[in-house]
């Protein structure tokens, strides 16, 4: 099973160019000159990345997927933990150890030995401290792909557009699905607050749209009305809890015309989906994060979420030795969120196990936002829906803003994800620890 | 009238820019920190200015500052310098 069928077609909005064969050979061909090593591929919504990334995957060197933005002293500590053979997608001078030719950084000294299953590199969370990586076998991301393509009944004559980066998961996943069914994908760079966006959604004849819960809001806030896309008829959700009720709004839109609404559940250990809703089940199982997708299975022990799937990655990598490793879970993945299953297998997600915060759809631990602060005196954050909120005790309203806009360009995140206010005394619990409950439910 | 420096402040506040930043010429695909979730905020902090409701199609259209004067024209917005 090869990752890009011959009949797949990616397709720029912007310039009309589209991703052809050859183009896929001239990067296989280049990587297999290059000695051996992993390739950390900056990777923008564009026909040239999409191109390294498929010979990446076809001709068997691991790609690790980065935001083009990333700033290069984050990239330069990656690099050094890392040592990767290549970067691809640099326009700009190399950092020490590397040389560079033409768009591509390839380094001086050996790089670091990978193990021959390993495919797909992910980052987690994406800016704060370190990342770790999650490693995906080659078998593990087309089993992925297979899954939701066959749960989600995708065919050849699917047409997305990109709403989300290529380098996140979700993002990923609708490439990869697209690829393997011989379906379209549309580059728009623009996204959905954007004119140019839904100008390519009808022109294109764009069938679904992948979005994650802040998506779902600004949706809202444009009283997004599918009648005026006859083409669309899927919309996908994943990347956190969407609230039911705009669950239940969305869905009843699509009904309405003949569509339906589809909410998922993954995460990027997983490469990255496990569940999905079937549009006739939404109503009945309303709030559900679905069932297991095909070849994946549920088990919940000590309330944890436990599952079981040959998509499960092989396990993280924290340094360059890790890359070597093998299969370090078998299949078994803890996620660390809490749930309960129904008589009918449905999983319903009702909390998290570590203190995990989502800022905007990205991943933020929270133990990492209070200890980033602590110059600021006694802080507290909890996570607020897709937003975190932080108290800083003693803090006014100017002090708390300062706090504001230092943390969010330390996530670089926009500051309306985040809300700090101050706080005469931090409430605590009687054995001294802050009482996080009644902080997550002051609104 | 309304005086621009409200609009301009708008833009300034949502985008994270600081105060003394010239955003007359600011384009939507130019600039790094207007990205949809700062266009959010900024639609939020011209209807707060200017106490309007802002239609989906306007929503979209403002893709540059010069754009946001044009359309709040249609909302009876007028400014002057």
């Amino acid at each position: 099973m090869t990752l890009l069928h011959p009949d797949a077609r990616v397709i720029d909005a912007a310039t009309g160019a589209t991703l052809c064969r050859a183009e896929v050979d001239a990067a296989a061909e280049f990587f297999a000159a290059q000695p051996p090593g992993a390739v950390f591929a900056l990777t923008a919504t564009e026909l040239p990345a999409i191109a390294r990334y498929v010979a990446a995957v076809e001709t068997g060197r691991p790609v690790a997927l980065l935001d083009p933005d990333m700033d290069r002293a984050a990239l330069g500590a990656l690099l050094d933990r890392f040592a990767p053979a290549l970067v691809t997608g640099v326009a700009d001078a190399p950092p020490a150890g590397y040389r560079a030719e033409r768009d591509v950084w390839i380094r001086e000294a050996p790089a670091a030995p990978v193990h021959p299953d390993l495919a797909l590199l992910l980052t987690t969370s994406g800016s704060t401290g370190n990342p770790k990586l999650v490693r995906l076998s080659r078998s593990a991301v087309l089993a992925n792909a297979e899954s939701i393509a066959q749960s989600l009944s995708l065919d050849a004559d699917e047409v997305a557009p990109t709403t989300l980066p290529l380098f996140y998961s979700y993002g990923m996943s609708v490439l990869n699905t697209h690829l393997l069914r011989g379906a379209t994908l549309v580059l728009e760079r623009t996204g959905i607050l954007q004119r140019d966006f839904w100008t390519a959604v009808r022109e294109h004849r764009c069938t679904s749209l992948a979005a994650v819960p802040y998506q779902y809001e600004m949706l809202r806030r444009l009283r997004f009305d599918p009648a005026k896309y006859p083409s669309l008829r899927t919309l996908t959700q994943a990347g956190g809890r969407l609230r039911a009720e705009l669950v239940s709004e969305f869905a009843a839109k699509m009904a309405a015309v003949g569509g339906r609404m589809i909410v998922m559940y993954g995460q990027t250990e997983a490469g990255p989906r496990m569940a999905a809703l079937p549009a006739d089940r939404l109503a009945d199982k309303l709030g559900s994060a679905g069932r297991a997708i095909p070849g994946g299975s549920f088990t919940i022990e000590d309330d944890e979420v436990v599952y079981r799937g040959p998509n499960v990655m092989m396990g993280y990598a924290e340094s360059a030795d890790d890359l070597a490793k093998g299969d370090e879970l078998g299949g078994v993945l803890h996620t660390e969120d809490l749930g309960r299953l129904d008589d009918e297998g449905f999983l319903f997600i009702t909390g998290r196990r570590k203190r995990m915060g989502k800022v905007f759809g990205e991943r933020v631990n929270l133990d990492d936002v209070e200890r980033h602060l602590t110059g600021h005196g006694a802080v507290a954050a909890v996570a607020d829906g897709d937003r975190i909120r932080v108290f800083v005790e003693g803090a006014d309203a100017a002090q708390a803003q300062v706090v504001r806009k230092e943390l969010a360009s330390w996530l670089h995140t926009h500051f309306s994800g985040l809300d700090v206010r101050g706080i005469e005394a931090l409430p605590l619990l009687p054995n001294g620890k802050i009482d996080y409950r009644t902080l997550e439910a002051s609104s | 009238m309304a005086d621009l420096q409200r609009l301009r402040d708008a833009f300034r506040t949502s985008l994270d820019l600081p105060a003394d930043t010239p955003v007359d010429e600011l384009q939507y695909q130019d600039n790094a920190q207007w990205d949809s979730l700062a266009h959010m905020s900024l639609i939020a902090a011209i209807e707060d200015e200017f106490s309007i409701m802002i239609d989906t199609d306007d929503v979209i259209n403002m893709s540059s500052f010069q754009e946001a004067v044009r359309i709040l024209g249609k909302y009876g917005v007028a400014f002057n310098e």
